[in-house]
């Protein structure tokens, strides 16, 4: 992927930079608010990581402009700013997604990588499959190797979240962002043992793991 | 160097007392003013009538008898002094009759009408000036080529109007003086208790925060400014008090866990040692720096709420959904961590406040319970009407239980009780249900909880009540 990063803090785009090159993704890099907007223009890139704070232009200005002009690729707001209110700022600025300072590497990366899926056309697909396991999003039905898996509606939505991201790492806050919409980091293992018991329902009773614990990151749904 | 007025004038009280007494003048003297105009132009008006109905008197005399008749009328009417002049002139202009000395030199208007003045012998009040008194007069051909000339004197009237023009002078000039006097003596006041609490105000801008602003009870417009202006001061000096708390309760629970790393990463550096123990050192490492920033976080949030930023953000809803949500992400905790969960919602309820913050409380609740409930309790988060009406949004588990010596401890920030020192956690759980809880303006009650199950303690209650919805007329 081709990755541009919008942060006037050296140490941290460098940091950010190193990262995703291991990851195996092409990183730009741009240190104030201008030089973003001229870089974004000019180019195309798969993922925009703009910080909120920038000089001469700020981020939001940043991302605003960028939409206004056409500029589709998807945006990760940083931002030390955390409260709902700042989240919805920057969404409705035009960002598809925020993340508040400081954050682990881990959750750049998923949040990336999720964004980056995010341009599929999704929203049509009715049907997903990960290997043997299909959910029908219409029916509301999720099929395992030909068995009918029960289950209550939010670990529908846990799963549904899951498949749609399959193949990447989605981190517990995300999780609890996207699943439960909650805004907050709980001191208990509480997406853990929801995980835990969505695994018992799809993955014991068969043969091959499909729901993958990362250590230290989060989760990945893999066949 | 501009020439500076003293500073009493300067100030708005004196200006607006100034300006009123203006007013207050210029509406007398416009009324003054009516009342001379009016009282003058009446003079003249009488002057006017009683000198037409002596010449219409001399006129029936002429007509009866004739010029002789006119002469000794006039001479009959003067012997013993009168308040009208009279002059009978001849056609040959002498004067036969009347007690002027001779005609005055005024120019008389068409129909015979003329203003004077004339001198006479003083006649009892010496004091007066008899040299020149005004008068008026008409002068008319009667027959024959004879004149008759009829005055009347109307210097005293003139005089009392002139007194009246003096005093009403007098009087505007008196209105003007009194009004600036009581507004140096006003403005005087109202700067003195100005500067009262401009001088607390420079002195809080120079760092005493401790200066009250005077007050004097009467509950007028300054007394309350005064009120409000100590109420600000209040309100600054815990803010700065609480700030300073927060500097001291960050440097100390972040001193430890930082200190801990570094000499951690220090052990790490100096032993060499082979990749394994370097790797959990650098694993410890970052567990550290996790604790540190969940720590950093739970500071931030806190800290914003007790801003009071998000009060803005605030709506009516029922928390009923809100309840049952949180239960359901919590259930399997509890139940996996070996607990029984109990929800009890009721529904219907009205809460006004943000949605994500009471959500956040009971989550904060839910963890306290997880974390100190032993194997085996019981952990119930339920949502009930007081009788009042009044919302209560409460977890109980049965866990040790928060003394009562403690419980006011507990709420404070990066308290600890000593029995929970080794649980992991930001030790400001609770401290932000607190602020949560003081931002809505709801009561949060710590108590005990179902009572002592198999030794453990008597559990902890931590309940929410949130105040009553105002309904909107």
């Amino acid at each position: 992927m081709r990755i541009l990063i919008i942060e006037d803090d050296r140490d941290a785009a460098n940091y950010i930079r190193k990262g995703l090159k291991e990851s195996g993704h092409v990183v730009d890099h741009a240190a104030d608010g201008e030089e973003g907007l001229e870089m974004g223009r000019s180019s195309e890139y798969d993922v925009l990581v703009v910080d909120r704070m920038l000089p001469m232009l700020d981020g939001l200005s940043v991302v605003e402009t960028l939409r206004d002009e056409g500029v589709s690729s998807p945006v990760l707001i940083l931002s030390a700013l955390g409260e709902v209110d700042h989240r919805v700022e920057g969404l409705k600025a035009g960002g598809d997604d925020y993340l508040v300072k400081p954050y682990a590497f881990a959750e750049l990366l998923a949040r990336i990588e999720a964004l980056a899926r995010r341009r599929d056309p999704e929203a049509v697909r009715t049907k997903l499959v990960v290997g043997d396991l299909e959910m029908d999003l219409l029916a509301r039905k999720v099929v395992r190797g030909g068995e009918e898996i029960l289950l209550q509606p939010r670990e529908f939505r846990l799963l549904e979240f899951l498949m749609k991201h399959s193949g990447q790492v989605v981190t517990r806050t995300m999780l609890l962002e996207k699943v439960w919409d909650y805004h907050f980091d709980p001191q208990t293992n509480v997406i853990d043992v929801h995980i835990s018991r969505l695994r018992s329902k799809i993955d014991k009773p068969f043969e091959d793991a499909l729901l993958h614990t990362v250590r230290g990151a989060g989760y990945r749904l893999q066949a | 160097m501009t020439h500076r007025l003293p500073s009493f004038v300067r100030t708005t009280a004196f200006r607006l007392t100034l300006l009123s007494a203006a007013l207050f003048a210029l509406s007398s003297f416009l009324i003054l003013a009516f009342v001379y105009a009016a009282s003058a132009g009446a003079a003249i008006s009488r002057t006017d009538a009683v000198i037409s109905d002596e010449l219409e008197a001399v006129e029936r005399r002429y007509t009866d008898a004739g010029i002789n008749g006119v002469n000794r009328y006039i001479l009959q009417r003067t012997a013993g002094g009168s308040d009208f002049l009279y002059l009978l002139i001849n056609p040959n202009g002498r004067l036969l009759s009347g007690n002027l000395n001779g005609v005055p030199v005024a120019e008389a208007d068409p129909d015979g009408w003329l203003d004077f003045t004339y001198g006479r012998a003083p006649v009892s009040d010496a004091d007066e000036d008899q040299s020149s008194r005004r008068a008026r007069a008409r002068l008319v051909e009667i027959g024959e080529g004879y004149s008759v000339f009829i005055g009347v004197d109307f210097e005293n009237e003139d005089r009392l109007i002139g007194r009246l023009l003096r005093a009403i002078l007098v009087a505007s000039a008196l209105v003007i003086a009194l009004g600036i006097f009581s507004g140096v003596v006003v403005s005087r006041r109202f700067s003195r208790r100005l500067d009262a609490i401009n001088t607390v105000s420079r002195s809080v801008k120079g760092g005493d925060i401790t200066q009250r602003a005077p007050r004097n009870g009467s509950g007028d417009e300054l007394d309350e400014l005064s009120a409000n202006f100590n109420a600000m001061l209040d309100r600054l000096e815990e803010l700065m008090h609480r700030m300073r708390n927060v500097g001291d309760s960050i440097a100390h629970d972040l001193r430890s866990p930082l200190t801990r790393m570094r000499n951690r990463m220090e052990d790490a550096l100096r032993e060499g040692g082979n990749q394994q123990s370097r790797q959990a050192a650098l694993e410890q490492a970052m567990a550290d720096s996790d604790e540190l920033l969940s720590v950093f976080n739970a500071i931030l949030s806190i800290s914003r709420i007790e801003a009071g930023e998000r009060r803005d953000s605030f709506k009516v809803f029922d928390p009923a959904p809100l309840v049952a949500d949180i239960g359901e992400l919590y259930e399997p905790v509890c139940e996996d961590s070996g607990h029984s969960f109990g929800l009890q919602v009721e529904e219907g309820l009205k809460v006004r406040g943000d949605p994500n913050l009471v959500s956040q409380a009971m989550a904060n609740m839910l963890d306290n319970a997880v974390k100190y409930t032993p194997e085996s309790g019981a952990i119930q988060l339920r949502l009930r009407r007081h009788s009042d009406g009044r919302a209560e949004i409460s977890v109980t588990d049965t866990g040790p239980g928060i003394a009562e010596a403690d419980r006011l401890r507990a709420t404070q920030r990066f308290v600890r009780l000593e029995k929970s020192r080794n649980q992991p956690g930001s030790g400001l759980g609770l401290s932000l249900v607190k602020a949560i809880a003081d931002i809505h303006h709801a009561v949060l009650i710590l108590d005990d909880g179902p009572g002592d199950v198999e030794q453990h303690g008597p559990g902890l209650r931590i309940a929410m009540i949130f105040p009553l919805v105002a309904k909107k007329a």
